[in-house]
Parts: C-alpha cells; structure tokens; sequence
C-alpha cells in the first residue's frame, strides 16, 4: 500500500515537472522579403508573459493569445500560443531571444533561437493576396553594360524601377545596400527621381532610374554584383469603390529586390606587358614638360607628369621622374581633374615635382614611359616622353662644393673647375701585363745583393790571406813576369836585339819564381847547383845555362831568323821540362 | 733585309695603333662621340691600353649623357693611373649625374693611414723600390767592409740596417698593396634601375634600389648572384647582369 502512494506521488511529481515552454519558428532561414511566424507555446497557463525583444527584426502582426484545452480519453491537454510575424530588417544571423512567464510563482524561460536571413528570394505568387497586383506591378531591374569586361575597364550598373500606371509610389526605402566588393565604386547622384516611358516584357511601363553605378572591377575572375532590396510604399486601386463612386486605394508595402548579378572579369593580356605598367586602362595622352629648361643659380623648376584621357584615372600611379643627383627634386604636388559620368572616368592626373639644381652644367632627365592598356586595340601601348636637359647657367661647381669655406678668405680667386678635355698623347701598353712584384726576375733582383755579401766577405779574406804571402807573391809575380816577356819575345821574333832581351828577362824571371832567389844572387854556378839541389835534370839545367849565355851573345851577333826562331822554341821547352821537374 | 721587313711592320703596327687613337681624338673634336668610341674600342680590341685611352672613351660616353658607361671608363682609367688628376675631376663631373646619392663613409684609424700609404705607389713600383733598397744595403755593406776610418764604418753600419728595414718596409708594402688589389673589386652598376636584395634569389626582400652609375664593391660570389657593398657601407645581394665589374 505504501509502495503504491510512494508511485503515486513519484508520478505526480513527474507531471509537474512537464512544464512545457518553447519558442517555435516557421523557418530557420528565410529570404530577406519573407515573413516569420513565431509562436511562443506553452501547455500551462502561465502569466505575465514577456516577450523578447526582436532585434533586427520588425513586428507586422501580433501578438496573438490562443488558448485550447481538451479532454481526450480522461486526459487533459492544454495549450497557450502566443504568435507574432516578423519581418527581418537585415541580413545575416538573427537571434529570437528569451521570453519569460510565471507559473506558480516560478518564471519558466524559452531557448533563444537562431534565424538566419539570407538575400531576398522570389516569392511564390497568390493570386487572392492584396500584394499580389503590386508584385505584378512593381519591377526593379539591373542593366550592366558589359557582363564580360577586362580588369579595370569600366562597367556601369543602373537600377530601373518599373511601375504600373494605375500605381503611385509614395515611398521608397534602401534596405540592402549593395557592396560592390572587388570594385572600385562611384555612385552618380540622382538628385529628382523622374519617371520615363519605357517597354517592359513588351508592355509600355513607365519607370524610374533608382540608382547608376560605375564599376571598375579590380579582380579576375568571377565577381557577384549583391542584389539591392527595396521597400517601397505604393498605393494600389481596389476594386471597390466609395460611396462616391471613386476606386478607393489601398496603401501596400512592398520589397523588391534586383537578383545577383555575376560579371566575369578577364585579366588584361600577358603577351607584351611592358616592365613598367602600372594598371592604367582606357586611352590616355602622356606628357612630362618643364616649366623652363634654363635657370640660374637659386631658381626652381616644375616638372609636370601628366596623364589625360579616359580611363580607371585614380586607381594607377604615374611614373616617377629619375634626375641626377645635383638636382634636388622634392615630393610632387598632386592634382586630378576628374569628372565620372556614366561612361568611366574622363580627366586629367597631374603630378608636378619641384626641381632645385645645386650646380652649375648641363644636366638630362631621363624619358619617362608610360604604358596603357588600350582597350579599343586591345593591346598594351607605350608613350615616351622627350628627354629634357636642365641647363643651370650659374652657380657653385659640382666639385667645389667640398672645398667651399664660408668666410674663410674673402677675397679668394675662385678658379672653376671645368671638365677637362681628352688626353691627346697616350703611351699604348699591351693589356696582359705581367706583374713584375712576384716575379721571377723581381726575388732575383730582391736576392742578389744579399748572395754577393758572403762572396764578398770570402773574396775579401782570401785577398787578405794572398797579400799576407809575400814569398809567394813573390813567386807569383816573376812567374808573371817570365810569362810576359816570353810572349814579348815571341812579339819580337823579328827584331833581334829586343827579342834576346825579353827572352833573357823571361828566363831570368823564370829562374826567381822557381828558385826563391834575388837577381844579386845569380850567377851561373849558383844557379845550376840550386837547380841540380832541386832535382833538375842536369842535362835540361846545361842547355838552360847554355842558352842564357846564348842570349847575351846573340844579342851583338848577327843571326838568322831561323836560329831566332829556334832559340824561341828551345827556351819554350827547356822552360816547361824545368817546370816539370821542379814542381 | 728579312730584319728590315719585320722592323717595318712593327713600326707600322704601333704607328697604326697610335692613328687609330689620334682619329678619335678628331672625331671627339668634331663632336662625332659615337664614332669616336668606335675609334677608341678597336684600341681596345687589338688588346691595348693606357689610362688615356679609358679616360678619352668616359668623356666621349659623358658627352654622350651615357653616365654608367662613362663612370666605368673612369674607374678603369684611375685603376692604370691612380693619381691621375683629370681623370678625378671628370669622374666627379659624371658622379654629378648618376641618381643615387649614396654617401662616402671614411675610414678611419691605423688601417686607414696604413692604407693611405701604401697607396702612394702601385705595387709594382714598391717592387722596384724594395729592389733599389736592396742594392743599396749591398752598397752600404760594402762602405762598411770596405771602409778604413771607424766614423764611416759606424755610419755604413748604420745605414745598413737601415736600408734593411725600409726594404722590409717596401716589400711589406707590396704585398699588403697586392692583396688589396686583389680583394677590392669595384663595378659599376649598368642597369638602369635594379633591387639590391637581401638573399642571393629573386624573392629576396628588396634592400634598396640602385640606378645605373652607382659604384659598389663586390665581395662574393653566389652562382650569378654579387654579394656587394656600398660605399656607405651596407651590403646586400645584387643579380651579376646589372653591373660591370671594373677589373
């Protein structure tokens, strides 16, 4: 029994606790122009119902209270709906927030829910709808001038407003403005909407231009145009009249909205790009002129870059001017003239440098280049500009700018430094020189000296060691003497007289340097004992004695050549038999 | 008479030679610069050279307005001639028109002065002064061998050791004035415009830009690739097509 009331109780808690509270939407995602219902449920009979807040959303209809109860086999259901239709302000992720009511002194909550409003869709048609007569009515239609354009290239987009003639617009709200990503943007300003006949799906329609864009697409590829919502207010005739007999008009808010739109841009052209396009399209004329080309020392030049014509005007840069270095170029002063109508951009970019030269000559600004895509041709072209040389009349030289003191001397003769003439004479030398430092030759040159120094300290010392000898000097120099006057001898084969005398003179030198004597000590007995003490042959020291003694005489007798010339050969011989056997 | 024949074509080759550059000094007079390069180059292609030759081609390429080219002239005339006056002055003249303003950084310190005089003399002519200084520290050896009196003893003694250390001196010189020769590789920038890159490949981050006429230094080589310096000092990666290199 007790286990029963126990599953009793434990039950009842159960259906308490089945508080049931929920927030239902008619769609998670929906188009932009479409209604939302949301019904907030409950199965008690809650109060103080507070309802959430819709942001980006705006309230058409509701709230509505619908309460049911009913019995069903004993079982009891009870409902509570409160219902509201909301139409989206925005696109993107909207959330429902939390709505609250109290039930038995407890507040009871609902899970905020997640709404996601995507762009307008097409509305299926209902014929018995009041709206519908406006749908068929109202028409915003999208030109493009070029679905296929180059990058950079100017489209223009307008937005068209058909309406019907029995139909007055009194209102019209932007609610989606559309981003033109990847585009470069101006809006003509449309100040007056003013209507004009125009044929719609072959009908005559009157229409508004609502809006007139110029494009310029900055990318490649395949770029969406987003569709432009609109919320316009119009007043429609009904088909019941007033007691007067008059149509009355009902007054109907209406979204339109113009579809995407996908434009594919093509690249411009690789094939002959020149090196230096900076993105310019259209048709354009390129100047780059000088205020002046001659100026004294202080004065200033513009130089004016400027490119006129038709095109994507503001979205390339000019080329910039590269001068030499003695000339001061500051940071140019930019100006546009630029007018859009709906065919593209017409005017004229302009930058001007201000050029300050510092020193005196001739100077040349390189040509500048300017390159376009010509879209007529459908090529790249090229404009030069005429190069231009600044001559600086006066002012400080480009090299003593160094030398300049101020205020040193006041007085100074300043001699310019003119740019020197060619050289006149030159001395051509062959290119491959070979380099004389590492050179054989230079170690050779660098190293003698230093070889002759320990020949000459051995020179020296052997010098020194032969003139400390006298005895040997001695010998050395009657050897000398004996060689000289054998060959005077020899010289004087034809004159008797001083050839006996040299021969004897040889042979008497001979007998010194061999015999250590002096010429006090000569006699013939002295000098055959020495010689025959010295182991001379006493046959070679007869003949030798014989033949001295044979000079003296010869020398006042008369003789033949031919015993001359004998007595030369025989005193030749007995000299060099006495050498031998001496030595 | 075969002597006489090679002695005749010897003399008219150099006559020849020296026709070739008077006619581009009278082209250069008349203001025909073009064809007086043209003049000027066919020296240069029969392998000869002189530092007025270099220096008469930068004044035609001057006149010209051809400032790399000139300034390239220039700097292989001063490497011939290094003293040369005119040749300086004209090379400012063309410095004046280059674009790039790239300041001098002087060095400074022992280096520098070393530097500063070892440069007064190429290294060949420190060669032939090493050689004379070496006769005469023989000579001066000799005075002192050879020499009686004791005061000119002493002072060949003297002398000696001193024509010894400017030997020294004089060879240090020449090898320190080699090496710099070899290692400073100055060249000129020819293209018009060009990247100095901070890595040797093309996606390198751009360092700064150079125009034609530029003078940098090169200090290594990777494939096509210049490892260079400017004179202010900074360094970066160059392609080997945009410059000239002057030696």
């Amino acid at each position: 029994m007790k286990r029963y009331l126990v599953f009793i109780l434990l039950s009842f808690q159960g259906l308490w606790a089945q508080v049931q509270f929920e927030t239902r939407v008619s769609k998670n995602t929906l188009g932009l122009n479409e209604r939302l219902q949301v019904d907030f449920f409950m199965n008690i009979d809650g109060d103080n119902f507070n309802e959430p807040s819709f942001e980006g959303f705006r309230v058409v209809g509701g709230p509505m209270q619908q309460v049911s109860q009913s019995w069903i086999n004993g079982k009891s259901s009870f409902e509570k709906v409160y219902t509201y239709y909301l139409l989206p302000n925005q696109k993107g992720s909207l959330v429902i927030k939390q709505a609250t009511i109290e039930y038995n002194g407890k507040i009871y909550k609902t899970n905020p829910v997640r709404v996601n409003v995507t762009n307008a869709i097409e509305q299926p048609r209902d014929p018995n709808d009041v709206s519908v007569s406006a749908d068929s009515n109202l028409h915003l239609v999208v030109d493009i001038s070029k679905t296929n354009p180059y990058l950079n290239e100017p489209i223009t987009v307008v937005y068209k407003l058909y309406f019907g003639y029995n139909s007055v617009v009194t209102n019209l709200r932007e609610l989606n403005k559309p981003k033109y990503n990847d585009f470069w943007s101006q809006n003509i300003e449309i100040k007056q909407l003013v209507a004009q006949e125009g044929m719609f799906n072959g009908e005559k329609c009157p229409y508004a231009i609502l809006k007139k864009v110029v494009l310029y697409p900055q990318k490649s590829g395949k770029l969406i145009i987003e569709p432009l919502s609109l919320d316009i207010d119009v007043q429609l005739p009904t088909n019941r009249r007033n007691i007067f007999g008059q149509m009355q008009i009902k007054e109907v808010s209406k979204r339109v909205s113009a579809g995407a739109k996908t434009i594919s841009v093509k690249a411009l052209p690789e094939a002959g790009k020149p090196a230096d396009f900076s993105g310019a399209v259209g048709s354009f004329d390129f100047r780059v002129t000088p205020t002046k080309t001659e100026l004294k020392n202080g004065e200033s030049l513009d130089l004016v870059v400027s490119v006129a014509g038709k095109g994507n005007l503001k979205l390339f840069t000019l080329p910039k001017p590269v001068v030499p270095n003695a000339l001061e170029m500051y940071d140019p002063v930019h100006t546009e003239q630029v007018n859009t109508p709906l065919s593209g951009m017409v005017g004229k970019m302009s930058d001007s440098y201000t050029i300050i030269p510092q020193y005196k000559g001739d100077y040349p600004i390189k040509p500048l280049q300017f390159s376009y895509f010509d879209l007529n041709l459908g090529r790249y072209r090229t404009i030069t500009s005429q190069p231009i040389v600044v001559k600086v009349l006066d002012g400080p030289m480009a090299n003593d700018a160094v030398a300049a003191h101020p205020g040193s001397h006041k007085n100074q003769v300043v001699v310019n430094e003119q740019f020197k003439y060619i050289k006149l004479d030159t001395k051509l030398e062959p290119m491959a020189v070979n380099d004389f430092f590492g050179s054989k030759l230079f170690y050779s040159l660098l190293l003698i000296p230093f070889g002759l120094l320990p020949i000459i300290v051995l020179a020296k010392k052997k010098k020194e060691a032969i003139d400390g000898d006298v005895v040997g000097n001695r010998i050395k120099r009657n050897n000398r003497l004996a060689k000289k006057y054998l060959s005077e001898a020899k010289k004087q084969i034809n004159n008797k007289e001083p050839f006996y005398v040299a021969l004897e003179k040889a042979m008497h030198n001979f007998l010194k340097a061999k015999l250590h004597i002096e010429t006090s000590e000569m006699s013939k007995d002295n000098i055959k004992e020495i010689l025959l003490s010295k182991n001379a042959n006493p046959e070679a020291v007869n003949e030798f004695i014989a033949l001295t003694e044979n000079c003296e005489i010869a020398r006042y007798a008369p003789s033949s050549s031919a015993t001359i010339q004998k007595d030369y050969e025989k005193a030749v011989l007995i000299i060099s038999d006495l050498e031998k056997q001496l030595s | 008479m075969k002597n006489i024949v090679y002695i005749i074509l010897l003399v008219s080759q150099v006559f020849f030679a020296q026709s070739e550059f008077a006619k581009g000094n009278d082209l250069y007079k008349n203001g025909k610069y073009e064809q007086a390069i043209d003049a000027y180059t066919s020296e240069l292609t029969a392998k000869k050279q002189s530092a007025e030759l270099y220096f008469n081609i930068g004044n035609c390429y001057y006149k010209l307005n051809k400032v790399a080219p000139a300034i390239y002239n220039y700097e292989k005339a001063l490497v011939l001639n290094p003293n040369d006056a005119d040749i300086a002055t004209n090379l400012r003249f063309a410095q004046k028109r280059t674009v790039d303003e790239i300041k001098v950084v002087p060095k400074v310190g022992f280096a520098k002065l070393l530097r500063d005089f070892t440069a007064i003399y190429h290294y060949n002519t420190w060669a032939w002064i090493s050689v004379a200084f070496s006769v005469l520290f023989l000579l001066s050896f000799l005075g002192y061998y050879f020499s009686a009196l004791t005061l000119n003893k002493r002072l060949f003694f003297f002398g000696m050791f001193l024509m010894l250390l400017m030997l020294l001196i004089s060879v240090a010189s020449a090898i320190f004035e080699k090496s710099h020769f070899k290692n400073e590789r100055p060249a000129i920038v020819f293209a018009e415009m060009t990247d100095v890159r901070s890595e040797p490949q093309n996606k390198g981050a751009s360092v700064v830009i150079l125009h034609e006429g530029t003078k940098v230094f090169v200090k290594e080589t990777v494939d096509n690739w210049r490892k260079i310096q400017l004179t202010d000092g900074s360094e970066g990666w160059i392609d080997s097509n945009a410059i000239r290199e002057v030696k």
